[in-house]
């Protein structure tokens, strides 16, 4: 296999210790297939092992080490040197995110706006959610509605390229607020009018501008933006004219 | 208010200022040619007319209305607290009456003669 140099300038960055982050240079021999992942593992094995860089699964399966790959937020799992085109490869950590050490994010911010948009299924009779008494079928064209947004692997590349979320923290962000939309969506759920009421406020689904970056780097195909525009037509037609319709269908009744 | 009635204005009102605003420009320049239409009594004498006031009027409405309500949406998102979110509504709702109180009163004075 033919072997060749690749320069690796990786972030480094200690908030208890640095005063600001620092780009550090690795050479690192690099084959045609090998991924970013793979030349950060060998730069941590062989060269530096003070690098910190979160992964798992190296599969483009856990979304654990999204990073920003010569400036573009990606996998570093399923990156490969070769599609980067250059010698020299720019290794950052994932903006809008607070850094906990050189590569490696704080989620918990990401992770509470997804908790706060209630990812679950909500059924009026809790009994039956718990122990279902029969089958909730859904027809092919249900599901094809929601599909590409249960492939959310929750990276946070989304969040990390949005220029809302970079200003605005109350923001839920596009991973967040197309989860929304893939419950509410969803025909087996009841719980649609507290959706609602969960994104229009002053800092919620309003606060998109459509920059449609989200969907750029989404790794796994999800479209947010499209997500998110749906999501504001539910909101809006719950105002309008056949609201009465809209509600009962989003299970206002429970709300 | 919910955000979404006042982001159903903000849609409402960019259609409104689309139109009205091109009806604006096409009477100062196209229809009516340019060096006639800042003639000051030719602009007092569009006043005059209560169609053209009415226009002026609701053209006066609606931008200042969409504008304040886009730089309050800015500024929400500049920074997050309750306090600076609660301070900005207010203040963009007094700044728009008073934008408006006062637009509307020039608009009336003009239609009803009193600036001669």
């Amino acid at each position: 296999m033919k072997m060749k140099e690749v320069r690796l300038r990786i972030q480094r960055f200690d908030p208890s210790q640095d005063a600001r982050p620092a780009f550090r240079e690795y050479s690192v021999p690099a084959t045609d297939s090998m991924t970013v992942l793979e030349a950060l593992l060998y730069a941590k094995s062989y060269i530096d092992h003070s690098i910190a860089v979160r992964f798992s699964c190296r599969m483009s399966s856990c979304g654990s080490c999204g990073m920003k790959i010569d400036g573009r937020p990606r996998l570093a799992c399923e990156t490969q040197l070769s599609s980067l085109g250059g010698p020299e490869v720019r290794v950052q950590p994932m903006d809008n995110f607070p850094i906990i050490r050189d590569l490696v994010v704080d989620m918990e911010s990401f992770f509470e706006h997804h908790r706060e948009m209630m990812p679950h299924l909500e059924r009026e009779d809790r009994e039956e959610q718990e122990h279902p008494t029969r089958e909730y079928p859904m027809t092919p064209e249900e599901l094809d509605a929601i599909q590409q947004f249960t492939y959310c692997i929750k990276c946070g590349l989304c969040t990390s390229s949005c220029p809302t979320v970079s200003t605005d923290a109350e923001f839920p962000g596009p991973q967040a607020l197309a989860q929304t939309y893939r419950y509410l969506e969803d025909p087996r759920d009841e719980g649609g009018a507290r959706r609602l009421a969960l994104v229009d406020t002053q800092h919620g689904v309003w606060r998109c501008h459509f920059a449609g970056s989200c969907s750029q780097v989404c790794p796994k195909g999800v479209d947010p933006t499209l997500g998110i525009q749906l999501l504001k037509r539910h909101v809006m037609a719950a105002k309008g004219p056949g609201r009465g319709e809209e509600k009962k269908r989003r299970g206002a009744a429970q709300g | 208010m919910k955000e979404s009635s006042l982001m159903l204005m903000q849609y409402v009102t960019a259609i409104a200022a689309i139109v009205l605003v091109t009806i604006h420009l096409l009477m100062q320049g196209v229809i009516v040619p340019y060096s006639t239409a800042i003639d000051f009594q030719q602009v007092l004498s569009v006043y005059k007319s209560w169609v053209d006031g009415a226009m002026l009027e609701v053209l006066l409405l609606v931008v200042v209305a969409h504008g304040f309500n886009g730089l309050r949406i800015i500024l929400l998102e500049l920074r997050q607290s309750a306090s600076w979110t609660r301070n900005v509504n207010w203040a963009s709702l007094i700044v728009t009456a008073a934008v408006m109180a006062y637009g509307t009163r020039t608009v009336i004075l003009a239609v009803t003669g009193a600036v001669t």
